[in-house]
């Protein structure tokens, strides 16, 4: 299935992917907002395609109805996403102002993971979240590499947490000083993106070269 | 004498050092004691076979019968006794029946004077059917039966009639010798075709290397009323193509229109044969040469002889020689046994020097360009080579696959020696192959 | 021929190393080595040996050419070794990378690291002054300042304190009392220093007839074609003179192509990368446009822009164009009435 290969999905949320993997503390809280909200609206999404099932869909915009279910989507999304928003501007005023125009699209890329997964092949509940969650992972971990690449090669630096004694920024000694700046460009995240891609690409297709190789297995 | 209207484009200038002197005249064979002439030495089916081992046969016997319009009349080039019917591999690969002579008994007709005969007064059909009888095909490389191309619907005409003297291969000069030997009888053959195609426009187009012929020719198109012109055209290989050479005289010959015709002068001095002296082709002028050849010349050969025995007429081969090509350096095959014969589309031999045919490692292409350059038919041959092998021959046809002729202009040019000859032929097959 | 190109650099390099010394020598070095170690890296795995054909040597070699002879060597290393994984190998390698592999390695060089890439040596014999800065880095920052009303770039360059060698005051002494007085010019101070390359600046791009005299053996040789160097030089040299004026507020005409064509790396650039085969359109046709294209991309991006000398940002834009320009130029296949494509 072409959507468990989560670099590539990334291609769809671009926009935000290379404006948030500047630096790793971005990426992080990116990934934490789309999982989030993946989660919460998928689990949402289930719980109302189940409440509808059963109605035989009579014209377009019926409950059981294919549009109907986008608009339930959208709704849902957006207003997740919108909560996750107010919640980081109260709690984390910083993390907010560093996302800024970008936090909205969390929603775009919640309906790009979720799409076809909720509510339409009437899966348990469990295998719904875990499926969810999966993607989510999936599109954390690339963000998150991506942006620990080009944080760290482009500007020396990796930021994280303030936590106790540590400020929250992991200097590299040499890089800093003569970082390679290209990366921290809007270019050199296409590249990190292409190579994740391309290397993503290349172990499925090694795996489902040899299928004794273990993991390709399930 | 008229220049191309057109100069045309693409084509390759190998170090062609012609070796054979340029007033060596042609040198007669001598006649092989033993000659295989295969049944197949045109394009279309292979002649029927009318005689079986043991059958004696006078020197310009026919022994093979044209199977059909898309064929031609095969004949014993040597008095003598039939030895053998068999299965004989041709230098391309192909296999067909063959009929191997033993020399023996008289000459007939050879060293005789033949008389003339009139032809002015005889029919389209009379004179059709005697080339046709005789056996005639294009001597320049097409091998098509040349009473195919003479014959057009009657009450139409040609508009443009060629007598291509210009060389299809570098290094060769057999039609240079032959235009310098028999320019008259050249003329009289022409004016053959004329009254068989009734052309607007004539023209004897000579490749530069027969630049001083002109006069001459010109002289005998006055002298005989013919209405002709001489031009004198790039020889740069491979612009003795029929086509290349219509593009060049301004004419374009669209595909499926009959209103070109385009003759070796070969074939032309065949057809006076035929018609005239009403001898059947049983032998061609070709020119034998190559560093490792001891004294390259232009022969007169009949069919059937050996590859051995011709060389051995022309002093043998040097240790150095490493590889035997037979037709042109350029699009000629490469043989592997001298007992091949020669036949009606052998138009040389070219013996080459280890150096020279040792085959070159295929590094990437680099985009250079330089076979677009040398593609005189205009087409990229770098991007149909590269279609043709990631399988997408289908894609290359589209590009213009057909069209390529195979003259080795673009490997010939190519910098990372990539045999792209070889290439586009296999996607050739591909194509035949998915139609099929 | 990849070779042979080399070698019709290697003037214009030792002219190079003697202007800038030991420190130019390293880089020239440290660009090879780290070209000849990536391509290594990242073929011999695969069971290619591909060193032969010289195309790693000449990437290393024209990114070392490209870069200031005082760069610290990591530069130059990271820059050959971005050129050969990242443009040339992460394609397929020779033949199929789309972007020159030099020119993507030094646009890379020139993003990441600006300060490093603009620490210029003074050359050999060269005016003592307090910035080293090759002259048309030195016009922009003059342009860019207020005041600027002189009308040719040399003038501009004088009026704003750049000082040229003491041997082109010399030379351009001696030639305007002999022989240019009598017909009531003189030649602006500068003219000889820049002409003959003996300002600071990239390595193997300060000397123009050093440059010329390799390509004038490319272009007799046959391994470059006119068409692209020609229209390049043509369509730069044309904008520059109409439109050169118009930032220092000089109005048209007043450009000064000619201390435009004899600095940066616009010969180097013109004759000996441009013209590379596999990154260029492969009709003539297709390298006259491609030329042209190129002229105006470094117009603009010399004049307007801030990435360099603009060279190598426009060629890496223009290898966008050429399979485009190869699709649009090739010719109707002869004997046919239809397109060719």
């Amino acid at each position: 299935m072409k959507s468990e290969d989560p670099p590539a999905l990334l291609f769809l949320g671009l926009c935000p992917a290379i404006a948030v993997s500047v630096r790793v503390i971005d990426a992080l809280w990116m990934s934490a907002g789309v999982m989030l909200v993946l989660l919460l609206s998928g689990l949402a999404m289930e719980l109302l395609s189940r409440e509808s099932s059963g109605n035989e869909a009579r014209h377009s915009f019926d409950r059981g109805s294919p549009a109907a279910r986008w608009m339930r989507a959208l709704v849902v999304t957006s207003f997740l996403t919108a909560s996750f928003e107010a919640g980081l501007l109260a709690l984390a005023p910083a993390a907010s102002a560093a996302l800024g125009i970008y936090a909205p699209l969390i929603a775009v890329n919640c309906l790009v993971l979720g799409r076809g997964m909720p509510g339409t092949h009437n899966l348990p509940t469990r295998r719904t979240v875990v499926g969810l969650l999966g993607r989510g992972i999936g599109f954390a971990a690339s963000l998150v590499a991506i942006a620990l690449v080009r944080e760290a090669l482009g500007a020396g630096t990796i930021t994280l947490f303030a936590l106790g004694g540590f400020g929250g920024t992991i200097v590299i000694p040499m890089l800093v000083e003569q970082p390679l700046r290209a990366l921290g460009f809007a270019g050199g995240g296409l590249l990190c993106l292409g190579y994740l891609v391309a290397v993503s690409r290349a172990i499925s297709r090694r795996a489902a070269a040899n299928p004794a190789g273990g993991e390709a297995a399930q | 004498m008229t220049y191309p209207t057109k100069l045309p484009r693409g084509g390759v200038d190998p170090p062609a050092e012609t070796l054979v002197p340029r007033d060596s005249g042609i040198t007669n064979a001598a006649v092989p004691s033993r000659a295989l002439i295969p049944l197949l030495q045109h394009s279309g089916k292979p002649a029927l076979c009318l005689v079986k081992p043991g059958d004696r046969v006078k020197e310009g016997m026919l022994i093979g019968n044209a199977d059909g319009s898309r064929s031609a009349n095969v004949h014993a080039t040597i008095p003598g006794i039939v030895v053998e019917v068999g299965e004989h591999c041709l230098p391309t690969g192909e296999v067909c029946t063959a009929v191997a002579i033993e020399l023996g008994g008289e000459f007939e007709t050879s060293g005789k004077p033949r008389s003339r005969r009139e032809w002015e007064s005889l029919s389209r059909l009379d004179l059709l059917e005697r080339i046709r009888r005789a056996g005639v095909v294009g001597l320049g490389g097409g091998s098509i039966p040349t009473h195919l191309k003479l014959a057009i619907p009657p009450g139409s005409a040609s508009s443009i009639f060629v007598a291509n003297g210009v060389e299809s291969e570098p290094s060769i000069c057999a039609d240079d010798a032959l235009l310098r030997e028999k320019p008259s009888d050249i003329m009289e053959g022409l004016r053959i075709c004329q009254a068989l195609l009734t052309p607007a426009r004539t023209v004897i187009a000579l490749g530069e290397q027969s630049e001083d012929l002109v006069p001459e020719f010109e002289r005998l198109v006055r002298q005989k009323g013919i209405k002709a012109d001489v031009a004198v055209l790039p020889s740069r290989y491979p612009h003795g193509h029929e086509q290349l050479v219509l593009a060049a005289l301004g004419s374009r010959s669209p595909a499926g229109e009959q209103s070109a015709t385009v003759l070796n002068v070969a074939t032309l001095y065949a057809i006076f044969e035929a018609v005239i002296l009403d001898k059947p082709l049983i032998e061609r002028v070709l020119t034998v040469t190559g560093s490792p050849v001891s004294h390259p010349r232009n022969l007169k050969v009949r069919f059937g002889m050996g590859v051995r025995d011709l060389l051995e007429e022309c002093g043998g081969l040097s240790s150095g020689a490493a590889k035997i090509v037979m037709g042109g350096p350029m699009r000629g095959v490469s043989v592997d046994s001298l007992d091949l014969p020669v036949t009606k589309v052998t138009s040389g031999i070219v013996a080459f020097e280890g150096l020279a045919a040792r085959p070159h490692a295929e590094l990437p292409c680099i985009r250079c360009g330089s076979c677009i350059e040398a593609c005189p038919w205009n087409l990229v041959p770098t991007r149909l080579f590269k279609l043709v092998r990631i399988g997408a021959a289908a894609a290359a046809e589209r590009e213009g696959l057909s069209s390529c002729t195979e003259c080795g202009c673009c490997a010939y040019s190519c910098p990372s020696r990539i045999p792209l000859v070889a290439v586009l032929r296999q996607g050739k097959h591909a194509l035949r192959g998915s139609d099929a | 021929m990849t070779w042979l190109v080399g070698l019709c650099l290697l003037p214009a390099a030792g002219w190079g190393v003697f202007l800038f010394g030991t420190p130019a020598l390293i880089v020239l070095a440290v660009s090879i080595a780290a070209a000849i170690l990536a391509e290594l890296a990242s073929t011999l795995p695969f069971g290619r040996f591909t060193l032969r054909d010289g195309s790693a040597f000449l990437t290393g070699f024209i990114v070392g050419l490209l870069m200031p002879a005082g760069a610290p060597a990591c530069v130059p290393a990271a820059a050959s070794a971005f050129a050969i994984l990242v443009v040339k190998q992460s394609f397929g390698g020779l033949g199929r990378n789309w972007m020159n592999p030099a020119m993507g390695g030094v646009v890379f060089a020139l993003l990441s690291w600006p300060g490093p890439m603009s620490q210029w040596i003074a050359p050999k014999g060269g005016a003592v002054q307090g910035a080293v800065m090759p002259p048309l880095e030195a016009l922009r920052a003059a342009m860019a300042g207020p005041g600027a009303k002189e009308t040719t770039p040399l003038a501009i360059l004088s009026s704003s304190g750049f000082t040229f060698s003491d041997l082109d005051s010399q030379v351009l002494g001696w030639i305007n009392t002999h022989v240019f007085s009598p017909m009531g010019i003189s030649l602006p101070p500068g003219t000889f220093d820049v002409l003959i390359g003996h300002v600071a600046g990239g390595i193997g791009i300060v000397s123009v007839p050093l440059l010329m005299l390799g390509a004038w053996f490319l272009l007799f040789r046959g391994i470059i074609r006119w068409h692209l160097p020609v229209m390049y030089l043509g369509t730069f040299a044309i904008l520059a003179a109409v439109f050169g004026g118009l930032g220092s507020g000089n109005g048209w005409f007043a450009g000064g192509p000619g201390f435009h064509l004899f600095s940066g790396s616009l010969v180097l650039g013109a004759f000996f990368v441009a013209p590379d085969p596999v990154t260029s359109p492969m009709t003539n046709k297709g390298k006259c446009i491609f030329g042209i294209g190129l002229g105006t991309l470094t117009f603009f991006l010399r004049f307007f822009g801030s990435l360099g000398d603009g060279v190598a940002a426009s060629i890496v834009l223009g290898n966008c164009a050429a399979p485009l320009l190869d699709r649009w130029t090739s010719r109707r296949v002869t004997g046919t009435q239809g397109g060719a494509a």
